[in-house]
């Protein structure tokens, strides 16, 4: 593929999914400076596979299976980093909300910081399902079977609520 | 609440997280709009005077005219040259994302105050050469400060002009200041 469509098709495909590949990102880090750093390297690595992209998925997976690898090796550094600092994370502890009726903006805050809170095998799967993945696009992206990402999820939704319920 | 319901709702609390604000899209949508605008009022501005100038030096074969044309063409390829760089890197967003566009409201907010020092500045530079050129040219020279305040219509004129721009350089600063600060506080919060 030449440079210019190359450069068109990035454009493009980071456009299309530039909000969904912040959300993803920031579901995995604590802080802006690093949700920003780890969407640079998404971006980078997208670049880079771009060129070897034949077509085998939707570009969609394709980006996704980037950006989840990305940020799976992005929170392996970090918590190796945490090990090695003892440092605390920068991880938001939300108190009660006094409000029953929540905005959009703290309903959407709420959601991010349970899901922030799962596990990782479940975050996968429930970051990716809230992107309207299906299953099969999720097998794709995480290299699992669609039975386990029904597992996976079934459980991690399980957990999902149990956590929002917890802290209504 | 059934389970796909659920699931829906979280989708779209989720999805609504980075989107962008109606408001902020829509205000960035029309700054870009008046950057255009301003970019071919910028062109006609730019023929009109320095085409006009040019026309008549050509035409009167006067030493004077051609340097109120060469003068001319000078403030307008320094008014060019600020704009180009003011407006570098500020046609959109960086990303489709609040953050990116919340940033470049606030870069845009940044370039129209240093315009409007710049613009005030050239305005004062055009304005004394104006003058200059203009007194060089009367038929009578009264002294400096009579002919300035007292001589003709057209001087008073250029007067109540120059105030005019004054005070709306003055507004328009205030306006831009008071939304720098209240986007600056958005971010503020929303970090």
């Amino acid at each position: 593929m030449r440079n210019d469509a190359l450069e068109r098709d990035f454009d493009r495909l980071l456009a299309a999914n530039g909000p969904a590949l912040a959300r993803l990102a920031r579901s995995y880090t604590n802080t802006i400076s690093d949700r920003d750093d780890l969407l640079q390297e998404i971006a980078l690595a997208a670049w880079q596979a771009l060129r070897r992209f034949r077509g085998e998925c939707s570009e969609r997976t394709f980006l996704f299976r980037i950006a989840h690898n990305r940020a799976i090796a992005h929170l392996a550094r970090a918590r190796s980093q945490f090990a090695e600092t003892g440092l605390e994370a920068d991880l938001p502890a939300p108190g009660p909300d006094p409000e029953s009726e929540l905005s959009q903006e703290q309903r959407s805050n709420r959601l991010r910081r349970a899901v922030q809170r799962l596990p990782v095998p479940y975050r996968e799967v429930i970051t990716l399902a809230l992107e309207d993945l299906d299953y099969a696009e999720i097998a794709a992206v995480l290299g699992t079977s669609e039975s386990n990402v029904g597992a996976r999820l079934t459980r991690a939704r399980r957990m999902l609520r149990g956590s929002l319920e917890e802290k209504k | 609440m059934s389970v796909d319901a659920e699931l829906e709702n979280w989708r779209r609390d989720w999805q609504a997280a980075d989107a962008v604000p109606l408001d902020l899209r829509k205000s960035v949508e029309r700054q870009t709009r008046l950057m255009r605008l301003g970019l071919l009022a910028d062109a006609l501005v730019t023929a009109a005077m320095g085409g006009g100038t040019s026309w008549w030096a050509v035409s009167s074969r006067q030493a004077d005219v051609a340097l109120l044309s060469v003068a001319t063409w000078v403030f307008l390829a320094v008014a060019w040259a600020f704009g180009v760089a003011v407006n570098a890197g500020r046609w959109e967003p960086s990303a489709l994302d609040s953050k990116a566009f919340l940033d470049l409201s606030i870069s845009r907010c940044r370039a129209r105050l240093a315009t409007v020092k710049f613009g005030a500045g050239l305005a004062v530079c055009e304005f004394v050469f104006g003058l200059v050129w203009v007194y060089r040219h009367s038929p009578e020279r009264p002294p400096v400060l009579m002919w300035l305040f007292f001589s003709s219509l057209p001087i008073d004129f250029v007067w109540v002009f120059a105030a005019g721009i004054c005070a709306l350089l003055v507004w328009y600063r205030r306006k831009k200041k008071a939304e720098l600060d209240y986007l600056l506080q958005v971010r503020q919060e929303s970090a």
